[in-house]
């Protein structure tokens, strides 16, 4: 063909795209005529993929004169490959009316198309120029080519990547990529993907652990600010509370009455499903968290640690990562025991076992009163596992409030029992900085009104025994005041008289 | 093939360790110790007297738990949800229809042949606490505990005879030959109490559990872990006492020599068995004097026999309410109850709705609420859990046996549905999961098979039904088999 003929065909070509770029909107509703043209951009972008990797394939055969030379085929190629590039990119540019690819993503493949179609349409002339016999190319002309061909792998490669991230969604490349490759370009395991990774699971908000989530993934491609499809913005709770052009989307407590969850169970065929059918769906888990939801009140203030869980949002739950959500001590990132200081405590006729495998903390108990009423021994022993110390029970043995000295040494106590022992009022104010204590048993000692004060500064304190105690049901009122969430058990109302008590005691 | 590899194994695990003792001399026997966890399975244990050699020790669960101890009351005979928690006022107004056959249709029933009439509820019921529990006039104790309690109003069973029943609720399979649920609690955390057997059974009713000590037994586990039957009444532990004329200490010298030779053979063979008779002489030696004293309700003082209902030197359900207690309190990890009695079909006084029933009602009530709240009150509630029930329900149909009318007023055996509750031990209080239908004939929302109940009570005790396990003829075997669900509703 005749080279002028050929270039200025393409740059009518580059013309007629950059009208397409400046009049193409993707706000407003398009034409199915548009759709219909735009759909065949997953056809037609494959063949300057193909046709332009080819020329410039060919092109390094030539130059390294493997078979023999091809400068004829790949400056028809080039031609061919130019105008196919500017052909896929219109098409592309009506694809993308329709709406619902991922912003950033969308805006590189499309800057990456128009390069493309432009490079090949300038590359065709440098092609023809290097080849001609009239004026010899200059060095300059000739890096010139072979730049531009570099440049266009280089293009399609990246612009198919980000194509392929639109179609597949992101992560579809290296979804099984080996541990081993994963880590080296910065990914995390496999294991882990689909996974919730949250900074403090203890204070994450149901909405923005689980549900702003999907909404970012599904929906706002469409319904978000700059677009706002149907006057929704779901990329805000602000959106997603005040709904649509046509009204409220949620009705918290009511999932079956809310328009976000009809449209999600509409059948694929209806003009009204959301999202559109030719998008990534919705999955049964997501829509299943969206119902649960909205049925709990559609709170954005209720932690993942107070939400009402259901079996069907614990399995799902269990499934991406957040099968426990660790509070109060077990939030702490305490160090596994020393196995000697271990021994030496249980060489004091205690037994000592994890609360569980792989847990830092422990739990003590002694079982033989003569044994572990020693304070002398005990303190030292106990103090080396300050840390992890997390249940003691020292309960009927001879504890006094010397050892409460040392227990208010121990950070960690979440549970202490000390029924039946010798301690009193004067061993209580040892126990108020125990800021992780949820369970105190005195039952069975003498402590009083007076000592129980003490223990209104415990913030976790929710049981408490204190059956034949000297506390009195004023007391009790007056901790209350304190810690009104806290269960306080004096015991039947048929409380013993104090001899009947001892006799039981003297038995024993 | 599966067997021959296992006997190989265990064979091996003898046979190296004498190997490696006579080679390496003494010194080096330790080593050798330490590598017995390959052949006795199990859990790490926790340092105790006996070392890694104990069986009960003390050990960690899977996860942090709620419950560190259970009581299991037993209401054996399949005692009617209809006249206790299940309240059917539609039931009521049928009350003398015919049975329509479609409730019939593909069902099997124990005793009922033909059609037989519908049977109204042989009681009147209340709302109580703040949950507003449905409680019948038969437990007015009961009802003043029910915000404590998580009622499981749609229980069911694969079982609709007594002992398979029974075998399933405490072992998981309806079948003889697997470890009960009280072993395998102890397998899995051994023993608070050095001194006190880890799993204790308390029989009451007159009459043994139809499955018999099977439903306490330890299966394939190590037989260290079958539960030990206490009596109320004379000896608690029979065989215990030393024979007239052999005074304690040299009882003491001659289980010193057994011990002695005992873990001699032990590093010889290697059996677990081994150990087993090794931790059960001591502590049935220690036991001598524990027992004894932990079985002794004489020294209880009078206002708890009054909480109660006991009468010290009975065989009585309220007195086994109260050693549960006692054994709780003390450490003992699992205690089992079994109270016979609820089987109430109609055919003589004593299994009659309208009077053994009503007496299995007033010999349990008191004591159970007793049990409750005396376990709040000394702070055992919050890490002991509670639970109650039985082997099946009852049909809503009066019972014809073999086609004929009873002289008294019972139904029969019912598998697909049936009430049980739990308390304590990080139970979720005054909340009721599942709901039957109309007539308390099937569960319609949250139903709970017997193995989904087994998968809760382990969850509660830290574990993961699934990974507890033991194995046996060439595979790993569980309380819940290949079955049971969580019931996370139910806890806290």
């Amino acid at each position: 063909m005749h080279m002028n003929k050929a270039a200025y065909s393409l740059v009518a070509g580059l013309v007629f795209l950059f009208i397409q770029l400046l009049s193409v909107s993707e706000t407003g509703h398009p034409s199915d005529a548009s759709l219909f043209f735009g759909r065949f951009h997953p056809l037609l972008v494959h063949l300057p993929i193909g046709i332009l990797l080819i020329a410039a394939l060919l092109e390094l055969v030539t130059r390294l004169q493997w078979w023999g030379t091809f400068n004829k085929a790949v400056t028809a190629l080039l031609f061919v490959g130019a105008w196919s590039a500017i052909l896929a990119a219109i098409a592309g540019l009506y694809l993308a009316q329709g709406g619902g690819y991922d912003p950033p993503t969308l805006l590189w493949h499309k800057r990456l198309g128009v390069v493309i179609a432009i490079l090949a349409s300038a590359t065709y002339p440098l092609k023809v120029w290097t080849n001609s016999t009239v004026r010899p190319p200059t060095k300059a002309l000739k890096r010139g080519y072979a730049g531009s061909v570099a440049a266009l792998v280089f293009g399609i490669a990246l612009a198919g990547h980000f194509g392929g991230e639109l179609t597949h969604g992101d992560g579809y490349l290296t979804r099984y990529m080996p541990d081993g490759i994963r880590n080296l370009v910065g990914l995390p395991d496999k294991e882990d993907i689909g996974r919730l990774q949250l900074d403090d699971p203890s204070e994450a908000t149901t909405y923005a652990a689980l549900i702003q989530p999907i909404l970012d993934s599904r929906c706002i491609a469409c319904h978000r600010a700059d677009l706002a499809k149907g006057g929704l913005m779901l990329d805000t709770p602000e959106g997603l509370i005040e709904g649509g052009d046509d009204g409220p989307v949620i009705i918290a407590g009511r999932a079956e009455e809310s328009e976000l969850i009809h449209r999600i169970w509409l059948p694929l065929t209806s003009g009204d499903h959301m999202p559109p059918a030719d998008r990534p769906q919705v999955t049964v888990a997501e829509a299943e968290m969206l119902r649960w939801w909205i049925n709990q009140g559609a709170s954005l203030e209720e932690t993942l640690a107070e939400a009402e869980m259901t079996d069907i949002i614990q399995t799902i739950l269990d499934e991406i990562g957040l099968d426990e959500i660790r509070t109060g001590i077990f939030a702490l990132d305490i160090s596994p025991p020393d196995s000697q200081d271990v021994a030496a405590l249980a060489s004091l006729g205690v037994v000592v076992t994890p609360l569980a495998e792989e847990e830092p903390f422990l739990q003590v108990r002694c079982t033989d009163p003569e044994a572990c009423g020693n304070d002398e021994e005990l303190a030292p022993a106990l103090r080396a596992l300050s840390a992890n110390i997390a249940w003691l029970d020292l309960g009927r043995t001879e504890a006094n409030d010397a050892l409460l000295a040392t227990i208010a040494d121990l950070p960690h106590l979440t549970r202490l029992h000390l029924e039946k022992t010798a301690v009193t009022d004067a061993g209580l104010p040892h126990l108020g900085q125990l800021e992780y204590l949820e369970y105190l048993n005195l039952y069975g000692t003498a402590v009083g009104d007076d000592g129980l004060q003490h223990l209104s500064s415990l913030p976790a304190l929710r049981a408490l025994y204190l059956w034949q105690t000297n506390v009195t049901e004023a007391g009790v009122e007056n901790l209350k005041q304190a810690l009104p969430k806290v269960d306080v058990n004096l015991g039947l109302t048929l409380t013993p008289t104090l001899s009947e008590d001892a006799e039981e005691e003297n038995a024993e | 093939m599966k067997l021959l590899e296992e006997a190989r194994h265990a064979h091996l695990c003898g046979v190296t360790r004498r190997h490696f003792l006579k080679t390496c001399g003494t010194g080096l026997g330790a080593i050798a110790f330490a590598s017995l966890g390959g052949c006795t399975p199990g859990l790490a244990p926790s340092a105790s007297k006996m070392g890694a050699m104990d069986p009960l020790a003390q050990r960690s669960p899977h996860f942090t738990p709620t419950a560190k101890r259970v009581i299991f009351l037993h209401m054996a005979g399949g005692p009617s949800p209809l006249e206790l928690f299940d309240y059917k006022p539609t039931l009521a107004r049928l009350d003398g229809e015919q049975c329509p056959d479609s409730l019939l249709e593909g069902k099997r029933f124990a005793f009922i042949r033909g059609v037989p009439k519908m049977l109204g509820p042989q009681a009147s019921f209340q709302q109580y606490g703040e949950s507003g529990a449905w409680i019948s006039h038969h437990l007015p104790h009961f009802s003043q505990v029910v915000d404590h309690v998580a009622f499981l109003k749609a229980m069911h069973t694969d079982e609709f005879n007594h002992a398979p029943a029974q075998l399933l609720v405490q072992t998981g399979s309806p079948r003889l030959g697997r470890p009960s649920m009280g072993a395998w609690v102890t397998y899995g955390l051994g023993t608070e109490n050095e001194n006190l057997p880890a799993f204790v059974v308390l029989l009451s009713g007159g009459v043994a559990p139809d499955a018999g000590a099977s439903v306490y037994g330890s299966g394939f586990l190590p037989t260290v872990y079958q539960g030990v039957q206490c009596r109320s009444k004379g000896d608690p532990v029979l065989f215990l006492s030393n024979p007239d004329g052999l005074p304690s200490d040299l009882r003491r010298q001659s289980i010193d020599a057994i011990t002695q030779i005992n873990r001699q053979q032990y590093e010889a063979a290697g059996d677990p068995e081994i150990l087993t008779r090794i931790a059960q002489y001591e502590m049935a030696f220690r036991m001598q004097t524990s027992v004894p004293e932990a079985m002794d309700i004489h020294k209880e003082p009078p206002y708890i026999h009054d909480m109660y209902g006991t009468e010290p030197g009975v065989t009585s359900f309220a007195n086994n309410c109260l050693l549960a207690r006692r054994l709780v309190e003390r450490g003992v990890r699992f205690v089992q109850l079994f109270h016979w009695g609820w089987d109430s079909h109609g055919a003589g006084a004593s299994e009659a709705l309208n009077v053994g029933f009503v007496d299995r009602c007033r010999e349990t009530d008191q004591p159970v609420t007793a049990l409750l709240r005396d376990l709040h009150q000394r702070g055992l509630l919050d890490e002991t859990l509670v639970i109650w029930g039985g082997e099946f329900g009852r049909t809503p149909m009066l019972e014809n046996r073999s086609g004929l009318d009873n002289p008294f007023v019972g139904r029969d055996h019912h598998s697909d549905a049936f009430t049980m509750w739990l308390a304590g031990g990080g139970v979720k209080g005054g909340i009721t999961h599942g709901e039957t239908d109309e007539i308390g004939y099937a569960g319609i929302r949250g139903r709970v098979h017997v193995h989904d109940l087994q998968a809760t009570i382990l969850h509660l005790l830290g574990f993961d039904h699934e990974r507890l396990t033991y194995p046996f003829q060439g595979r790993d075997f569980r309380l819940t088999d290949v079955h049971g669900a969580v019931v996370r509703n139910v806890i806290a």
